[in-house]
């Protein structure tokens, strides 16, 4: 089983491009992808209460796992849907650092990590440890730095060992050893398969995962098994 | 039927992220993972460090191994340093090509010494691979309309900003695109495709820096037919390098 925790549907305002549910179901299918973690990009960009019932929707229509998505553009209002998420029996959200121009060193994204962390709530970011990691340290955060670059593979190994709940997705990994060396010093359970399908090459991060230098058990944990821990039992 | 794949765009080296991989050996491994037949290489050292020494390195580096062909490093800051050095390293057959590299060369794509660096290689038939990084991807395009008889390939295809890519290649007909990219978005390759043609796209991986495996994925969702398969994997580096 192969799910990638960086779902989205919706349309981005910067490329232009669109991508409703059916779409991205066809692409996934299209690529072997069984599913995953579905965000709005309309809740992300622009209204988080109609974005999030379209992503609820297609995570009941698909069998996909939605992210609750918030504006941290607006905090206040994001700490109350993080509330009422987490309340409604929502185990993940979206943080969109760079899409909404929220810098890591904005007091508000530690704030929320901090809530997020006390609601049980796993928050994928975007960002990487080098953008927003110092605000998520030091909180018991549970986080998956969805813009993870090979670059900065070395500096997510030493924050991973401090920070049990930090994992890293696969997206920007994509270089030789990336993914090996992360199993190797903090172990496969922290790296998240993620592709951005349909918006980012879901088939380089699929080659990478075939040509990948980990066991099989640890290639089960990366494709699926983290994330639905992380989840709990998402598709 | 396996496609011949020539990879026009990688290194030979250790990198300063993870310097554990570094030798032939380490390319030609990763190569027959990916399938992948020939791949022209510019030394790591060359490009971030220093192309004197860097140069000879990577000729001692790749002798003996017919799969890796050279790309000799120019940094445009230092046209006489890389003559003198041309002159010492061409005969060896090793280098079938230049690499310039933009950024770590400080060199702006649109500059006269750009221009001046790439007259060199004109004089001496050598195909130039440029790094293009976003809107110098036009101005690299222009330096190459300007300076006669000069073959460039713009490596990352300007990187995020490739929809610039079929106006870089109108601007020119002697300039070819190589879409390396460790980013790469979605449909990317298709996109361009549709617009400037097979014959203008060459493959490349940016390995060893970035796993091959991303390029053959990219490439694989462009969905190539087989007579674009055959010019974007190697006939169109064939002809631009006489292989």
């Amino acid at each position: 089983m192969i799910l990638d925790c960086d779902l989205l549907i919706g349309r981005d305002i910067t490329t232009g491009r669109r991508q409703n549910a059916a779409d991205l179901r066809a692409r996934l299918a299209a690529a072997g992808i069984d599913g995953g973690a579905v965000t709005g990009l309309r809740a992300l960009s622009y209204d988080p209460e109609t974005g999030n019932r379209e992503a609820d929707a297609a995570a009941r229509d698909h069998g996909w796992t939605a992210v609750c998505g918030v504006d941290l553009r607006n905090p206040v209002d994001a700490e109350s849907r993080m509330e009422a998420a987490a309340a409604g029996g929502a185990r993940l959200v979206r943080f969109a650092t760079t899409r909404q121009g929220i810098p890591g060193t904005a007091p508000r994204l530690r704030l929320l990590t901090r809530r997020a962390s006390a609601l049980g709530l796993t928050i994928l970011v975007e960002g990487s440890t080098r953008s927003v990691g110092l605000a998520m340290m030091g909180l018991g955060a549970t986080v998956i730095f969805l813009d993870q670059h090979f670059y900065d593979a070395g500096e997510f190994i030493l924050a991973a060992r401090e920070e049990p709940g930090f994992h890293a997705s696969t997206r920007l990994l994509g270089n030789p050893d990336a993914w090996e060396t992360i199993a190797e010093h903090v172990g496969a359970e922290r790296l998240v398969f993620g592709a951005r399908s349909g918006w980012s090459e879901e088939h380089s991060v699929l080659a990478r995962l075939r040509s990948s230098g980990l066991d099989a058990a640890q290639r089960d944990l990366v494709a699926a098994g983290n994330l639905l821990r992380l989840s709990g039992g998402t598709r | 039927m396996t496609t011949r794949i020539i990879d026009v765009h990688a290194h030979l080296g250790p990198w300063f992220f993870g310097p554990d991989r570094g030798s032939a050996a380490d390319n030609l491994r990763s190569m027959d993972a990916h399938g992948i037949d020939i791949q022209l290489v510019s030394g790591v050292e060359a490009v971030t460090y220093d192309a004197l020494s860097g140069n000879p390195a990577l000729a001692a580096a790749i002798t003996g191994h017919e799969r890796l062909r050279g790309m000799f490093v120019i940094d445009p800051r230092f046209l006489q340093e890389a003559e003198a050095q041309l002159e010492e390293l061409l005969p060896s057959g090793l280098f079938l090509g230049a690499k310039i590299h933009t950024d770590y060369a400080a060199t702006p794509a649109g500059s006269p010494r750009m221009a001046d660096a790439l007259r060199l290689c004109a004089a001496r038939q050598l195909p130039v691979l440029v790094h293009s990084w976003g809107t110098q991807l036009l101005d690299l395009a222009e330096t190459v309309a300007r300076v006669d008889d000069v073959q460039v390939i713009a490596g990352h295809m300007g990187g995020p900003a490739w929809r610039l890519a079929p106006e870089a290649a109108r601007r020119t007909d002697r300039l070819w695109l190589e879409p390396g990219y460790s980013q790469p978005e979605a449909d990317r390759i298709r996109w361009v495709l549709d617009q400037v043609g097979p014959e203008r796209l060459l493959f490349g991986s940016d390995s060893t820096l970035i796993d091959p495996a991303l390029a053959v994925g990219a490439f694989r969702a462009a969905g190539l037919d087989a007579h674009e398969r055959q010019l974007i994997m190697h006939r169109n580096a064939e002809r631009l390098f006489g292989l």
